[in-house]
């Protein structure tokens, strides 16, 4: 468990994030969760984390060592799309059981990677090590460098038992086990001036496939993206890439970082979400390249590529903005980083009654004072109650949020839009803004809202 | 000779069954062969002209040029509706006065909708009896029916044969009775059901007021009318119900729960649901007889399909009770209307446990509707369905946009555009009353929607238009089991909502599947 340990404390210290560089040493050890109270609700664990970080990998095999319960409950439970592979939809588990308690689960393991790597012959195989067999004390890194060395593939171990911390902390685990086993373990056959990184990019209901079009027209070639719609020597050999952008900022900052003093990869943080985020991380994006010796010219492109698009977005948006101006939004997301769709809405002439922050770094609540005005309602953590008061009070005309608080929003009978990581629309780009209005849209105009609103009509 | 018995598709050691025989080698090439060289067929790509030209807006307009010809209309005839009314009833057999040819078809339309024996008589009428007229026919057909079957009452309805010959069916019954057909006190209603005037609902309508005047006004003039003496209690009439097993159960569900004093008048979810126990039940449940007779004395009458029951209702009306009539309720709006009816005519108030339903019914729309809404339908059936459907795909938010009725009338089409033009999602909608499927066929091809609402039949349309099919109608041959759920009640809106969704995804699922091709999308959750 000195690894793990270590492991964590150094993600809790890691220095290129905003939050943790305005604690304290005491608080930074800490970590950067809350102290999770017992019998009060809860998020998800690390081993999710980890798993839904690297899962979108597609063409490794992603193993789970521990009982039933850790692969079973999460088996292809996120819809990142693939253009190529399937295998990562697999759901491959050691499945132990009490007598692999009792004696260890090693060998079982060990036999598990050598039937998985004979009958799919994956470029890696990832395993993941939950509650159960790190407190038996299974030796996963032991075994995963002899499966290694036997079946001569990398065999990834992935130190994320759920016990050590939260979703968030499994999300850093696993950006570290790509950094320690993965990155610049293997060599890209070309190179460009034009390769960059996503990192922080899931491919969720495909959204990575609206934006990389974008990409194409401009020459610009994505090396690897971290991790959605990847193949693992994308990742392998992703540190020949000239510059990166980090979308998440709290899932991966590490590899960001990591990677830029590693490789020396300048990166930006960006996002998808809204016209002028799209725009301005195309900008960044061909700013960093040219810096790092891309053409000049890149630069014009870019510029003639956004306005073009941005013209083809606002015309395709005017038809909204009549039925939207006006309408209240409480915007609660966790994944997205919301002062971008806080403008996107804006530019539809909608209103902003409040935005979570629980994510975002305080350059990011700057950055949603600057756009909201300063009596912006910025919101920290919310229980489901506050969330139902403030519905109720704010007087909002939908609530975009996550599946979880969807209920909440029922009950205070707002209509509720998916934003989060179980949704099937892709809302990034331009087409995807274009998307999330129509979604807007549609939600706030659906006869349903009208039905529960009313009281029984004989009440 | 080895040879000529391997090149068999057929043989002793390997029967193929009709899904792959005359898909094997040699009968394609057997096909082939025969049409080049016999058929002297119109070449393939003059036969892929007419078919596309079939989907064109010129072909439409002559399509609905058409004046007499219906092709697959979607209406059943007169006596099918009077069978379903009579089977309501208890211990009741459905006599068909005419030919026993069509009796043989009602009784297999039933079975193959309810998957249960459906047991009617006919009088068997032959050329003799066309001539000569049916009388000996009615009165060998009572005493023998009554003899074999023991019902405890008789229903009399007519095939188009006794109609166009003008048998007069109370002159016969009178004369069979005297003849000792049956005992002089045994009930014989009657209802002259020509199927050359409109359809099975209307058949429904004449048998429903043949029975309740019987009972009502003396027993065609064997006992004296009845009186009536108003009482705290309602009817309620159902009406042709391809659901009728699950929505009566339903129905009385609901209505226990408020404590209503009700008599429902033919109910039939009982004969088509008998248990597999080693009993045939020929007559199982169904309205007491005399329970037609206390009918008279309840306060009001509340028709849950009114175009099954519009001469029935006036009857009732005549009689001096309350009448209300709805058509055919799906949803929460609909059962909310019919429910308060009841409330408001009974004086019980809707009670918590329908309030959660309502609520319940609720949340599932709250969860679903993203994916139906916006989605473009076309559906037919009867007039009652149809507006109960297209109300609940309004409510979903949902557009109709070609609702089809060929048994609906001037009345029906007014109500139906009525409905649609009372919300933003009916605004493409377009109402095409008297139209049957070779039209619908037509709309779907020039104006595409998303989805088609309708019977079985309607799976050929799937087929020529690629338009997926929710089943709801009647009747429903190709699947099994439908009929036991309710859709009438929250509960019923449910399992309608449930039907829409699970094609829509089925269909998600299938745009996806190809492994290797689609299959990206292809999720676990959705």
């Amino acid at each position: 468990m000195t690894t793990l340990s270590a492991k964590i404390q150094e993600v809790f210290q890691e220095p290129a994030c905003q939050k943790n560089r305005s604690k304290s040493d005491k608080e930074r050890k800490k970590g950067c969760t809350k102290i999770l109270q017992p019998g009060a609700a809860a998020g998800g664990c690390a081993f999710d984390g980890a798993k839904i970080a690297l899962q979108p990998i597609t063409d490794v095999v992603h193993l789970v060592h521990g009982p039933i319960a850790c692969e079973g409950n999460s088996w292809d439970n996120r819809g990142s799309k693939s253009s190529g592979s399937k295998l990562y939809r697999l759901g491959f588990t050691t499945d132990i059981n009490e007598m692999d308690v009792i004696y260890g689960g090693e060998k079982r393991l060990f036999k598990a990677i050598k039937e998985v790597v004979e009958k799919y012959r994956p470029p890696a195989v990832f395993v993941y090590n939950t509650c159960i067999p790190a407190l038996i004390g299974d030796d996963l890194e032991a075994v995963c460098k002899a499966a290694k060395e036997k079946f001569g593939i990398p065999v990834v171990p992935i130190q994320s038992p759920g016990f050590s911390g939260s979703k968030n902390l499994g999300n850093k685990l696993a950006g570290e086990a790509l950094l320690d086993y993965v990155i610049g373990t293997e060599e890209p056959e070309v190179t460009t001036p034009y390769d960059i990184n996503i990192i922080g990019e899931y491919n969720l209901a495909g959204e990575l496939w609206q934006v990389k079009p974008l990409f194409d027209q401009l020459g610009i070639r994505i090396a690897a993206c971290i991790s959605g719609d990847s193949r693992y020597k994308e990742i392998a050999s992703c540190h020949r890439a000239r510059a990166a952008m980090l979308v998440c900022s709290k899932a991966m900052i590490n590899i960001a970082r990591k990677m830029e003093e590693r490789y020396g990869i300048p990166f930006f943080e960006g996002s998808f979400y809204g016209i002028s985020d799209m725009s301005e991380a195309l900008r960044n994006i061909a700013t960093l390249l040219v810096q790092r010796g891309a053409e000049e010219e890149l630069l014009a492109k870019t510029e003639i590529l956004i306005r073009h698009e941005e013209q083809k977005a606002w015309r395709k948006l005017e038809t909204y903005k009549k039925r939207l101006s006006g309408k209240r939004v409480l915007l609660i997301t966790g994944g997205v980083k919301s002062w971008s769709v806080v403008s996107a809405l804006q530019e539809v002439g909608m209103v902003v009654v409040g935005t979570s922050v629980k994510k975002s770094t305080e350059e990011d609540k700057q950055r949603i004072k600057k756009i909201m005005g300063e009596e912006a309602h910025l919101i920290e953590e919310m229980t489901p109650k506050e969330m139902y008061k403030m519905l109720k009070d704010a007087q909002a005309d939908i609530l975009l949020s996550g599946g979880r608080s969807q209920f909440v929003a029922l009950k205070a009978k707002v209509p509720w839009l998916d934003i989060n990581q179980e949704r099937h629309h892709a809302y990034a780009g331009y087409e995807g803004m274009v998307n999330l209005v129509d979604q807007i849209d549609r939600t706030l105009n659906n006869p349903l809202w009208e039905a529960l609103r009313t009281p029984a009509p004989w009440d | 000779m080895e040879r000529t018995e391997k090149a068999k598709s057929q043989n002793a050691d390997n029967v193929l069954d009709h899904f792959n025989l005359f898909r094997q080698p040699q009968y394609l090439e057997m096909f082939e062969k025969k049409k080049c060289e016999f058929e002297n067929p119109v070449p393939a790509e003059e036969v892929e002209k007419i078919r596309e030209w079939t989907k064109s807006w010129e072909y439409r307009e002559k399509n609905f040029a058409r004046e007499a010809i219906s092709i697959n209309p979607s209406k059943a005839c007169q006596p099918l509706g009077a069978i379903f009314a009579a089977v309501g009833f208890e211990g009741t057999l459905p006599f068909v006065h005419g030919s026993q040819g069509c009796v043989a078809y009602f009784r297999s339309h039933f079975s193959r909708h309810f998957k249960e024996p459906s047991s009617c008589v006919s009088s068997s009428m032959t050329e003799d009896a066309a001539v000569f007229g049916g009388l000996n026919n009615m009165i060998d057909g009572l005493a023998n029916s009554f003899s074999l079957y023991k019902p405890k009452m008789i229903a009399v309805s007519t095939t188009c044969m006794a109609e166009v010959i003008g048998d007069d069916l109370n002159a016969f019954i009178k004369n069979a009775r005297d003849k000792g057909s049956i005992p002089q006190d045994f009930d014989v209603p009657f209802a002259h059901t020509p199927s050359f005037v409109g359809s099975h609902i209307t058949g429904y309508d004449n048998m429903m007021k043949g029975i309740l005047s019987y009972f009502w006004d003396g027993k065609a003039g064997t006992v004296p009318p009845l009186e009536r003496k108003p009482v705290d209690r309602i009817n309620i009439i159902g009406g042709f119900d391809p659901y009728t097993v699950g929505n009566m159960r339903e129905l009385k569900r609901m209505l226990s729960l408020m404590g209503v004093n009700y008599l429902i008048l033919s109910d039939n979810s009982d004969v088509w649901d008998t248990p597999t126990d080693g009993t045939f039940r020929m007559y199982d449940g169904g309205t007491k007889l005399t329970e037609i007779s206390d009918a008279i004395h309840s306060k009001a009458t509340v028709s849950i399909q009114g175009f099954c029951t519009e001469k029935t209702i006036s009857y009732i009306n005549e009689k001096g009770q309350q009448t209300a009539v709805f058509h055919c309720p799906i949803g929460v709006r609909a059962t909310d209307a019919f429910l308060m009816e009841i409330s408001k005519l009974t004086g019980k108030p809707i009670p918590e446990e329908l309030e959660k339903e309502r609520g319940r019914l609720v949340d599932a729309i709250a969860d679903s509707n993203a994916h139906i809404h916006g989605k473009r339908f076309a559906l037919f059936g009867d007039p009652d369905m149809t507006l109960g459907l297209t109300g609940f795909l309004l409510e979903l938010g949902a557009e109709p946009i070609h609702v089809l009725c060929t048994n609906g009338g001037k009345e029906w089409e007014e109500k139906a555009k009525t409905l649609l033009e009372a919300s933003p999602f009916g605004k493409n909608g377009s109402v095409y009353a008297g139209k049957d499927l070779w039209h619908m066929r037509s709309l779907l091809f020039t104006e595409p929607v998303d989805f088609l609402i309708g019977n079985t039949y309607a799976k050929y349309l799937e087929r020529d238009t690629g338009t997926p099919l929710i089943r709801i109608g009647f009747p429903i041959f190709d699947r099994h089991h439908h009929h036991r759920y309710p859709i009438w009640g929250y509960q019923g809106g449910l399992n309608v909502l449930v039907w829409i969704l699970n094609k829509i995804f089925d269909e998600m699922d299938k745009n996806t599947i190809v492994p290797a091709k689609s299959d990206y999308s292809y999720d676990i959750i959705r």
